[in-house]
């Protein structure tokens, strides 16, 4: 394909938007690895479920499209939180990184991802579901070149840049945040000053699925809504998140926003056919030149 | 005690033997392998076991019960092959029926031909399912290249010649891209104005919408699975496409999901089909009305009249076949049926047009269907509306040279 600055400024453009939604989900990866020590395989369908629960709000209950993203959010969270608390704290409870509970928590993970698509086509069925939204009230962007960003897209960069900032002020500048950071950066000793871990933990689980949940819903429109949507985007995320440096909040989201870009500039430059591999291509590259990933941690080993 | 023991066996074995035999004897053993992970494929497949049901309640064929046995290849040719082994080889099936995606019967073909078990195929459209030269494989579809014939003569004489590809890796898709471009190649001497391979289930379309605005093209071919196309054709309104460029739609097209998920997007599209659910015909409103009915069907699509299409003529080939059915005549059968198959003429049934079968192993005796109906959606949505736009009949040796 030829190049003119115009294609190439779309392409990037889209890669953004494409690269918030995997940022958005790389960040709930990384913050159950910062919180947990654990690399959570099920997350993409967490992100599935979160779709499927803001397409029935929007459609079976007939809420308006910003009120499904909330419900669906809420009731993601409030699933991850009853996988976490029934399945996954024992496991916890033992360690994560590089024990053998760790790895337990691995297959563990694998097999709620299984458990969950099948749990999933039960209620769901197999065929794709249009996402249909109301986004009349959402302006159209205009660049340069005849490139038009669709509201949808307009609306997932809008609502990606304001659960990181909510994210970020929840973290940073609450108590409870204080709290989860602590937990975060040993268990042990937040334990002895009085924070209560197990519950800390739920809520990392919790926002993480909400944030899944999020992206589900705002991709659901561009899309439509299918049971397997979940494992692509998960890695997708997983090399967001590797690319950015696994456990860095920062990094998933400017990890996300590179895999967007990258992947679009290979399809439109190299070869449309092979999209998927760019992500993993930049993901190898990344990891030859900086292993510890853009924001990552020198030397960070857990265990 | 050695001894008894294996006299016990032997005996035990020679029973299970002599059962098997049976329950194996008597009965027309029929497998199917099909996509059924959907709404539609299910009911497409629960469709041609009530069809199988109603023949076996009205007395069979000759005296003799069909016993058909359902499987789900879930459109995966590692899955369709496995069933068509099993079906073959410890079903000991009479005859095969499968499968719906290129991709799965492409490789079964190789099965069966080796097996020596007919095989007819309900759905699929790529053109080099017969032309692998197997003497047991028939085609109820019409076959890609004729498709592609008629999509590019209506595009070169009514849409123009500056056409921009979309096309998917799945056989299906890949096969009516390149006789689509092949075409208009030939018929005006016209190369794609752009083309793109992207993947089975892209979900992205974006960059390629955006580079196609800019070109000022006739139309857009879209080749991809029903999602996948209904993805495409929404993104495409998205980048600001207008409805002066047309969209052209692979075979996947006639699938309810596209007007189902691409809505609007899908208002304007048209494509070539084995059938028309707003065709005139009596027995056509009367397939729909069973559909609709015993399926909740809003419009059946050609997947289902090519299913009903192939229950029927499997009718007639197995009331033609002089079958003894016994262990020992089962390769006989097998080769009675596919004989019986290759005699069927002139069948007019659901399909665009009438099916014939002969006995050469070539794509001229074996694609059945050479009609193709010409469709074009008027409304989207769950309650989508079509409209017959031309039918075309093409030559047997079209698109072969």
């Amino acid at each position: 394909m030829g190049f003119d600055f115009n294609s190439l400024l779309a392409f990037i453009i889209f890669g953004i938007t494409i690269g918030v939604v995997y940022g958005i989900v790389a960040l709930g990866i990384s913050l159950i690895y910062s919180g947990l020590d654990i690399v959570h395989f099920a997350h993409g369908e967490m992100y599935m479920f979160g779709a499927f629960f803001g397409l029935v709000l929007a459609h079976n209950v007939g809420v308006p499209y910003p009120v499904a993203l909330i419900g669906a959010m809420i009731l993601t969270a409030l699933l991850g939180m009853a996988v976490e608390r029934v399945f996954y704290r024992r496991l916890t409870r033992a360690g994560g990184g590089y024990t053998v509970a760790g790895m337990g928590m691995i297959i563990c993970g694998f097999g709620m991802s299984v458990a969950l698509v099948n749990t999933a086509y039960f209620f769901f069925g197999a065929e794709a579901e249009p996402f249909r939204a109301n986004l009349d009230y959402i302006p159209r962007l205009s660049f340069p070149g005849d490139i038009e960003v669709p509201e949808s897209y307009v609306l997932t960069a809008i609502i990606s840049v304001l659960l990181m900032a909510s994210l970020h002020y929840f973290l940073r500048h609450t108590k409870t945040g204080l709290a989860v950071r602590a937990v975060a950066h040993n268990k042990d000793i937040a334990y002895l000053m009085g924070v209560n871990v197990p519950l800390m933990i739920s809520l990392i689980f919790g926002l993480a699925c909400g944030l899944a949940a999020a992206a589900g819903v705002l991709i659901g429109p561009m899309q439509s809504v299918q049971v397997e949507m979940g494992y692509l985007m998960l890695m997708k995320a997983f090399a967001a998140a590797v690319v950015g440096g696994f456990g860095s909040l920062p990094g998933a989201i400017v990890g996300g926003i590179m895999v967007g870009i990258f992947e679009n500039l290979g399809a439109a430059y190299i070869s449309a056919s092979h999209k998927d591999i760019y992500a993993f291509l930049l993901l190898i590259l990344v990891l030859m030149f900086k292993p510890s990933g853009l924001f990552g941690v020198e030397a960070k080993v857990k265990a | 005690m050695r001894l008894m023991n294996k006299v016990y066996a032997g005996v035990l074995a020679a029973g299970v033997g002599l059962t098997a035999s049976a329950a194996f004897a008597g009965d027309i053993r029929v497998g199917i392998t099909m996509r059924m992970v959907s709404e539609n494929g299910q009911a497409y497949g629960q469709m041609v076991m009530d069809e199988i049901k109603a023949i076996n309640d009205a007395g069979g064929i000759n005296g003799n019960m069909i016993k058909a046995t359902l499987m789900n290849d879930e459109c995966k040719s590692d899955k369709g092959v496995a069933n068509a082994n099993k079906l073959i080889f410890q079903e000991k099936i009479h005859l095969l029926i499968g499968s719906t995606c290129s991709s799965v019967s492409l490789p079964i073909v190789d099965v069966t031909a080796k097996a020596g078990v007919p095989q007819m195929i309900p759905h699929s459209t790529n053109a080099k399912i017969t032309q692998k030269g197997s003497e047991w494989v028939f085609r109820i579809p019409v076959s890609g290249r004729y498709y592609g014939g008629v999509n590019a003569k209506y595009v070169g004489e009514n849409i123009g010649t500056k056409i921009a590809y979309i096309c998917a890796a799945d056989a299906a898709s890949v096969g009516d891209c390149a006789n689509m471009e092949k075409q208009m190649r030939a018929r005006f001497g016209v190369e794609p104005a752009y083309r793109a391979d992207v993947q089975e289930k892209e979900v992205d379309f974006r960059s390629h919408m955006q580079k196609i605005k800019s070109m000022d093209v006739d139309g857009i071919l879209v080749a991809a699975l029903a999602e996948t196309m209904a993805r495409a054709l929404i993104q495409s309104y998205e980048a600001g496409i207008g409805e002066d460029v047309r969209r052209i739609g692979s075979s996947s097209a006639s699938n309810a999901p596209v007007p189902k998920i691409a809505g609007d997007a899908a208002k304007g599209v048209f494509f070539t089909a084995a059938y028309a659910a707003a065709d005139h015909r009596p027995i056509a409103k009367l397939f729909n009305e069973m559909t609709r009915q015993r399926y909740g069907i809003h419009a059946p699509d050609h997947d289902f009249s090519q299913a009903y299409d192939l229950v029927r003529i499997m009718e007639i080939a197995l009331n033609n076949s002089d079958l003894a059915l016994t262990d020992s005549s089962l390769a006989a059968d097998r080769t009675a049926i596919r004989d019986a198959i290759a005699s069927v003429e002139g069948y007019e049934g659901l399909a665009s047009g009438p099916i014939s079968f002969c006995a050469a192993p070539t794509p001229q005796c074996r694609d059945g269907n050479r009609t193709a109906v010409l469709i074009g959606y008027t409304k989207g949505g769950e309650n989508f509306e079509t409209e017959v736009l031309a039918r075309v009949t093409m030559e047997p040796d079209f698109g072969l040279e």
